[in-house]
Parts: C-alpha cells; sequence; structure tokens
C-alpha cells in the first residue's frame, strides 16, 4: 500500500458522506427552486421578488441582522478587550460567561427571553414602573424583542472570533503607544483597534449570516407578524407545503449569505493559496 | 569492511536536480560528517540514507544488502532528528523502547534492560518516567539520542541533532557524542553545517557543495590541504587572494606586492589561502603592507579587517596586538601556511 | 506605570461586565427560577419553591422518549462525527494529496452554510430519493453539521504536533498501522476529545434540522421543547430547559476536566 493510497482510504468515507449527504441535497434545493410544471422556471423567484410582503421580509431580515451585527460588535469588542487583558481568573470567569449560553440550546434560551419579555415578564413591567412605557405596552412579537434575544445567541460569536485576534495582539505595543504619548483609550482607539479588525471582520460576517439565517429565536419571540426569511421558508415547507417556492427562498437566503462572505472567502484563499 | 556504500546518489524535486551523484564509501563504526551550508543537499542525503526520501537515480547499501527499495521501517538504521521527535504522549522510557518494540528486538525483560541501559549511557536514568515535555532542551535532546542508539543499529544518522543547544550545551553535548560512539563503536553519520562541529567530531569529513562532494577526507586533510576555494572558505573562512607566481617561491598580489610562497608551487596564476590566523600583523616589522580598516577585541583574540591594495583580507591576532585602525601595517606569512588553489575562472564575489 | 488605567474607566468598566453578564446569563438564571416555581404559572421571579414540575417531566412518558432520542442520536453523532472526521483531519494533515487545502475547504463548509438552508435541501433530497425520513436522516444529517467540528480541532492539535514524529517512527521500525495506532492516533487525541464535546453537545441540542426533519414518532429533545413553546408552554417546560442547562454544564465541567477550558474555547 502507498501512502497515496493509505490517505485516500482515511478521506473516503468522509468524503462520500460528505458528497452525498451534503452536496446532493444542496443540489437537490437548487434544482427545485427552479423547477416548474413544465421545465425550467424562475416563477418562483418572481413571485418572492414582486410581492411586496416578501420584500418587506427580505428588508427586515437585512436591516435587523445588520442591527444585531452592529450592537454584537459594539458591546463584543470591549468585553473581548477586558477579557484579553484580564487576571487569569476573571478570565477564565468571563470565558465561562460567554462559553455557557453559547453551548446552551437556542430554544432554551429563547425560552428565557420570551418570559423576560412576555406582557408580564421582567422588562416591560420594569419599564412601566419607571414610567417610560405605557400600560398597553409590549415587547413580545417586536422586532426589538428579535434583537434582543439575537444579541444574546450570537454575541459569543463575536466575542469569541476578536478574543482570538486580541489573544495574539503583543502587549507591548500598547505599551509603545503609551510611551509615546497616548492615553489609554488613545492606545485602544489608534492600536488595538485597528490591530483587531480581521478579528470584528470575522465576527460581524458570522453574526450577519447567522442572524440573517436564524430561525427559532426569529420566530419564538418575532411570531407571524414579525416575520424574517427563515420562518418565511419554514413556513412555506412546512405549513403552505410550497417547496419549490421554500427552496427559491432558500436559495435567495444562500446568495446573499455568499454575497456576504464573499470578500472573507477571497482574502482566506489568498492567505491559504 | 564497509557499513554504508552509496553509488551514483541523484536526487531531482521536480524539474531541479539537489544531488549530482555522490559515492562515497563509510567504513564500519566510523565517525562521518556531511558538512554543508544550507540547501547543498546534505540532509536530502540523510533521509535517502535513512529511506525517507527515495533517490532518483543509484544504490544505498548497509552491510553489504543493497536496501534502495527498502522503506525506513526495513533498514537496519536510527535517526536522531533536529527537532528530536520525541512522542509526547510516551514516557521517557516508552520511548526509548519504541524502537526496539517496533523492531521486535527481545522480549519484555531484555528491553527493559536495554532501555535501562540506553538511559544510563545518556546519563538521564532519574528521569526514566518523566514525560519530554517536563525535561529541558537539553534532556530531551539526551533521550532522542538515548532513543536513537538504544537498537543498537548498522548505521546511526544525526541530522542537525546538536543545531537546537545553546553554545555551552552543545560543547558538552559534543563530548558525550565521541564518548559514546567510542564506547559503542556505531557507524555515524552526522549532517551539519558548523564546520567546528564536523572538524571536531568526525573521523572523516564529506564536505557538499551544491549536490556534489567538494571534498572528502580526515579533518586534518580538509582544514590544512583545501582542495578548492570553497573548501577552503567554508572551513575556517580564509582569505582567497589571486595572485601569479613567479619562479623560486614568489607570487606577485593584486597590488604588485611581493609574497614569499613555497619553491614546489606551480608557476602561473592561481588563488592563494591564507587562514585568517595565519597572517601576522605588526606595526613596522617585516612583510607586506596593507591598510588596517577596522579591529575588534573579543577578550582572547582581537579581529582585524584590512585592505590590501583594493582586496579585502581578515585577520585574526591572540591577544591585543597594540595597531591603530587606520594605519598602514605589515603582514607576514609563513610561506608553508599558505595553500594553493587553482586560479578562478571568475572573481568570486566577496 | 505605563498600563495604568484611569479608575473612572474602571468602574465603567465594572459595570460593562456587569451588564454583559446579566445579558449573556439572564435568560439562562429566568428558566431555571421558573422551573423551581410553585405557580401554574411561568413566571420570574418564582413564587414558592418546589420540585413539582421536575416531578412532572419526570413523570411524562412524551419527555422522557424525547430525551432518549436525543442522547442516542447525540451518541452516534459523536461516534460517527469523530470517526469520518478525525479520519479526514489524518489524510488532510499529511497534505500528501493534490487538493488538501480545497479538501479542508470542502469539509468545512457545513459549518458555513447556514443549517436551515442544509435542512431544506436535506428534507426535499431525502423525500424525493428515499420517501420519509426517519431516524437515520436526523444521525446522517448531524453527523454532516459535527463533522467540521471534529476535523477543525483534531487539524488544531495536529498542526501542533512535531512535524517528523511519523518519519521517526518509520526510522524506528513502525510500520503502517503501527504509526497510525501508536504515533498518529495518540496526537489526534486531544483534538478529537474536544471535537467530540461539541459534537455531543451541538447534537444534542440542535433544533433546526430536527424541527424540518420531524416525524410524528421522532421528536428530540429540543423539538419537544419547541413545540411547548410555540403553543402552551408552563413551567414543566422550564424544568425540562434547565435539565438541558444542566447537561451543558455538565459536559462543560467534563471538557474543563479532561483538556482545559482554554483548548475548548478555540474550536
Amino acid at each position: 500500500m502507498t501512502d497515496r493510497r493509505e490517505n485516500l482510504l482515511l478521506l473516503a468515507p468522509g468524503l462520500a458522506l460528505l458528497a452525498l449527504a451534503f452536496i446532493l441535497p444542496i443540489f437537490r434545493m437548487l434544482a427545485l427552486s427552479v423547477q416548474g410544471e413544465d421545465g425550467l422556471t424562475g416563477a418562483h423567484f418572481a413571485r418572492f421578488l414582486g410581492d411586496p410582503f416578501y420584500l418587506g421580509v427580505l428588508w427586515r431580515t437585512v436591516r435587523l441582522s445588520l442591527l444585531i451585527t452592529l450592537i454584537c460588535a459594539v458591546l463584543g469588542f470591549p468585553f473581548a478587550y477586558i477579557m484579553a487583558r484580564a487576571r487569569p481568573r476573571l478570565r477564565t470567569l468571563l470565558l465561562i460567561i460567554v462559553i455557557l449560553p453559547l453551548m446552551t440550546s437556542v430554544v432554551v434560551r429563547t425560552f428565557g427571553w420570551m418570559v423576560i419579555l412576555s406582557r408580564n415578564g421582567i422588562l416591560p413591567e420594569m419599564l412601566r414602573d419607571l414610567g417610560l412605557a405605557g400600560r398597553s405596552f409590549q415587547l413580545m412579537r417586536t422586532e426589538t424583542a428579535i434583537v434582543l434575544g439575537m444579541v444574546q445567541v450570537l454575541m459569543p460569536f463575536m466575542v469569541l472570533s476578536i478574543l482570538g485576534v486580541l489573544a495574539r495582539l503583543d502587549q507591548r505595543l500598547e505599551e509603545a503607544a503609551r510611551t509615546m504619548g497616548c492615553s489609554f483609550l488613545g492606545a485602544l482607539r489608534h492600536v488595538v483597534l485597528p490591530l483587531s479588525m480581521p478579528g470584528i471582520a470575522v465576527g460581524a460576517v458570522l453574526c450577519f449570516t447567522l442572524s440573517a439565517s436564524s430561525f427559532v429565536t426569529p420566530n419564538l419571540l418575532g411570531g407571524t407578524r414579525v416575520q424574517m426569511l427563515a420562518a418565511s421558508i419554514y413556513r412555506a415547507v412546512t405549513q403552505t407545503l410550497d417547496w419549490n417556492f421554500a427552496a427559491a427562498q432558500s436559495v435567495i437566503l444562500l446568495v446573499g449569505i455568499l454575497l456576504v462572505m464573499a470578500p472573507y472567502i477571497v482574502s482566506q484563499g489568498r492567505r491559504h493559496g | 569492511m564497509a557499513d554504508l556504500t552509496l553509488t551514483g546518489i541523484r536526487k531531482s524535486f521536480g524539474r531541479t536536480e539537489v544531488l549530482h551523484g555522490i559515492d562515497t564509501v563509510i567504513e564500519k563504526g566510523s565517525f562521518v560528517s556531511l558538512l554543508g551550508a544550507s540547501g547543498c543537499g546534505k540532509s536530502t542525503l540523510l533521509r535517502i540514507v535513512a529511506g525517507l526520501e527515495t533517490a532518483s537515480a543509484g544504490r544505498v547499501e548497509i552491510a553489504g544488502q543493497d536496501v534502495t527499495a527498502l522503506p525506513p521501517e526495513a533498514r537496519d538504521i536510527s535517526m536522531m532528528f533536529q527537532s528530536y521527535a520525541l512522542l509526547p504522549h510516551l514516557s521517557v522510557a516508552e520511548n526509548v523502547r519504541f524502537p526496539l518494540r517496533m523492531r521486535g528486538i527481545g522480549n519484555r525483560e531484555e528491553q527493559a534492560a536495554r532501555v535501562a541501559e540506553a538511559l544510563e549511557t545518556v546519563q538521564l536514568s532519574a528521569f526514566a518516567n518523566r514525560k519530554p515535555s517536563q525535561l529541558s532542551g537539553g534532556q530531551q535532546q539526551r533521550v532522542a539520542l538515548a532513543r536513537a542508539i538504544v537498537s543498537t543499529p548498522k548505521v546511526l544518522l544525526l541530522d542537525e541533532a546538536l543545531s537546537n543547544l545553546d553554545a555551552r550545551l552543545r560543547e558538552d553535548m559534543q563530548l558525550e557524542l565521541i564518548e559514546i560512539h567510542r564506547k559503542l563503536g556505531l557507524t555515524t553519520l552526522f549532517v551539519t553545517h558548523d564546520q567546528d562541529e564536523a572538524l571536531s567530531l568526525s573521523d572523516r569529513v564529506i564536505l557538499l557543495d551544491g549536490g556534489r562532494v567538494a571534498q572528502a577526507g580526515s579533518p586534518e586533510e580538509i582544514y590544512e590541504a583545501p582542495q578548492t576555494a570553497f573548501a577552503a572558505e567554508f572551513l575556517g573562512a580564509a582569505n582567497l587572494i589571486p595572485a601569479e607566481i613567479g619562479p623560486r617561491g614568489t607570487a606577485t598580489l593584486p597590488g604588485g606586492q611581493h609574497l614569499p610562497v613555497p619553491e614546489n608551487m606551480p608557476e602561473g596564476p592561481a588563488l592563494l589561502a591564507i587562514r585568517q590566523e595565519d597572517l601576522v600583523l605588526s606595526a613596522g616589522g617585516k612583510g607586506i603592507s596593507a591598510r588596517l580598516k577596522a579591529q575588534v577585541f573579543m577578550g582572547s583574540r582581537t579581529r582585524h579587517v584590512l585592505d590590501l591594495d583594493g582586496h579585502r583580507l581578515r585577520a585574526l591576532s591572540l591577544g591585543r596586538p597594540g595597531l591603530v585602525a587606520g594605519e598602514t601595517v605589515r603582514l607576514a606569512v609563513d610561506p608553508d601556511r599558505i595553500a594553493w588553489l587553482p586560479p578562478a575562472p571568475t572573481d568570486r564575489p566577496e | 506605570m505605563v498600563r495604568e488605567v484611569p479608575l473612572w474607566l474602571k468602574v465603567a468598566a465594572g459595570i460593562f461586565l456587569a451588564g454583559m453578564t446579566l445579558l449573556l446569563l439572564g435568560p439562562l438564571v429566568v428558566v431555571l427560577g421558573v422551573s423551581v416555581s410553585e405557580s401554574q404559572f411561568i413566571a420570574f421571579p418564582p413564587q414558592g419553591l418546589s420540585l413539582k414540575w421536575y416531578a412532572q417531566v419526570f413523570g411524562d412518558a412524551r419527555y422522557l422518549v424525547s430525551f432518549r432520542q436525543s442522547l442516542v442520536l447525540a451518541l452516534i453523532v459523536t461516534g460517527l462525527a469523530s470517526l469520518f472526521g478525525g479520519a479526514s483531519a489524518i489524510a488532510i494533515h499529511r497534505r500528501a494529496i493534490p487538493g488538501a487545502g480545497i479538501l479542508a475547504t470542502i469539509f468545512l463548509s457545513p459549518l458555513i452554510l447556514p443549517t436551515i438552508i442544509y435542512a431544506v435541501g436535506m428534507l426535499m433530497f431525502w423525500s424525493a430519493t428515499f420517501g420519509a425520513v426517519s431516524f437515520l436522516t436526523l444521525v446522517i444529517g448531524h453527523t454532516v453539521i459535527c463533522i467540521p467540528y471534529v476535523l477543525r480541532t483534531t487539524l488544531a492539535v495536529l498542526s501542533e504536533s512535531d512535524p517528523y514524529l511519523e518519519e521517526a517512527a518509520r526510522t524506528m521500525g513502525a510500520g503502517r498501522l503501527a504509526r497510525l495506532w501508536f504515533v498518529v492516533l495518540p496526537q489526534c487525541l486531544p483534538g478529537l476529545a474536544a471535537g467530540m464535546f461539541f459534537a455531543f453537545n451541538i447534537s444534542f441540542d440542535e433544533a433546526v434540522l430536527s424541527l424540518f426533519l420531524r416525524q410524528p414518532d421522532l421528536t428530540t429533545l429540543p423539538v419537544r421543547v419547541y413545540g411547548q413553546l410555540e403553543f402552551s408552554p408552563d413551567p414543566s417546560v422550564a424544568a425540562v430547559s434547565s435539565i438541558m442547562i444542566g447537561v451543558t454544564v455538565l459536559l462543560l465541567l467534563l471538557a474543563d476536566r479532561i483538556l482545559g477550558l482554554k483548548r475548548f474555547s478555540e474550536g
């Protein structure tokens, strides 16, 4: 047996599984999205792009995903920075605070938010008590609820992405900046932030794509009224049973996500090539 | 009797040939160094002997048996890697036992005895149950050495085995290697880029240059009588001066000055190799004159850079000769310390 | 000292950390709180203290069946994913096959592709090819999702190991299988173990694929909880959710014990 044959033997099962159970299903979906009564058709896409309701769903998906990503970045960067510079015990504690929710089922976390945001939940009550909201104030089934829930769900991805870069950052760069007259915040702004950009970019791509394709949290917190794209796909699959339309929506989601990831994939390819 | 015979070894990676036909015979029990700059093909040659690379052409014989087509595991060799390649999940003793286990040498008790003996040899008996990560660099090195000698292979291969150590440890380890080689008498092939190491350890040095044997011989031969400009420069960094040899032992240097040389040197153009330590400097004595451009005091020695009519020379004197940089000094050389080399076809860049 | 941080910033950082902790852990704490409440209704802060909802869960056959299905599924998926992913990682790491870099990208692509898209594709493909989806469909789907995690963690530890170990083993007489078993596999173990933790955790908690491939007799625990949440949640859902949080904590403790939290977070 040659080395090459040994490696092929090791690789074959995984590759076969991937081809049969991953690549083929994707192609099946692509095929269904353009399949009509008689031959190829673009009707399913036309239906989506011609209906103000679905365009509204698409626009909401993009808008909320951007907002969620932005909030994650703004809160995630200082958090990751504090983690990177904290003493070991505090760092471990913060790591647990980030990882524990990440490893907990999205369904469970969303349930927590449903309790917090419900009519008599803590958050609406608090806002009412503070006089910031009226009696009929409602948080469940709003975009705010989706954003809150998704920020919590996706924050760990952003924090860990930034932390990965910050952990490798030479702390002497900051010290050097301080000796050159930077204040603490100045060093953060002029040295750490620019150097963390790769991590923030990776985190942002992750947050955006995950948020745009998320199903459980938006569906439970937003309900039928405030739909995002993934929920609309689910509905087409399980309720209206219009699989061609579901496939078309999935393709639209896929194309959008690939567009967002393209710069990242290209830069990765360059690094390897 | 030869333990290792290489015949016409060639090796190409893609279109570039890195070894252009190496022939050599290594006697049983000898310690041979493969010396050369990085990229000269010495490590590739060692890997071909080990079986880790396949030669594009040629034959490898170990103890009279043609092993060219055999994989490493079927050759009676062992190899010590520059990175040590200790198995991190095994203890020191288990690492040293690994070749015995894999080659099926002896039963458990015999293996244990041999492991104990090998660890004794490298003075690591106390560390048998440690993991490699719990050892210092020097100790890891010695584990790797114990693992290489425990199976008493026909040929022991050492690939830049001392390069990762600091200067002190390295000298200790060199002495230890000499000691172990004397005790076990293993035929050893040692790859290094360090000429001092090659000269001090080996019975024989094979100097490689650009995938060819530049010179092979005892350390004394190679050092005292370099046959090529490369050998002269690589070993001891000799000065190479183009000169015209005249009758009755006089050479004319580039600037027109005359230097006495041995009378038996062939007349005509030549390249004179003069070691740094053989140039004797004085403020106003005999000899040719040169300008002292700079000097560095290094404790027991002083290093000088000289300008001989536009030709750069380096010299090394003991102690502190009390010369002043910028002034003209005198250079004297014992004619017998000057080596003759064929003239360079074109001037080699400095 | 150059690294001196102004006091007001330290205070601000403290408040910020507290807020973030509340944001990240709040929902989990609320779930735990609801699960021990005496009240018939979901309420936080909990009213009274009782374990009756846990008792109800353990007496409910539907939850128990779902729990067993999730557990069996996660265990099978963990085994398969580590087998497939580990073997592929070894081959890719050796870089002996042309296009190993591209192969790695292909193997990691299930990580990039949103699960919902894969779920749609898998449902449509399976229905068209094999008819009704089954437990096997879910096993295969979860395995595909989990392989990249095992592959990544295993590749990471392999790339840290001494590249000459296999060659060294050859010069010591180790044949092909001996090298795989005595040299390569032990190098992989920490990565494989980390990957297995991920695989188990993901498979046990996964909801999207399981929802799309749901069958009346095939309802994993997250899907069961999801269904309850969509219709009529009572505090028993909180008890089940708390048990799921407990499983996660247990896994994390185990992972920390065996591998150290640091390695785990890098995967």
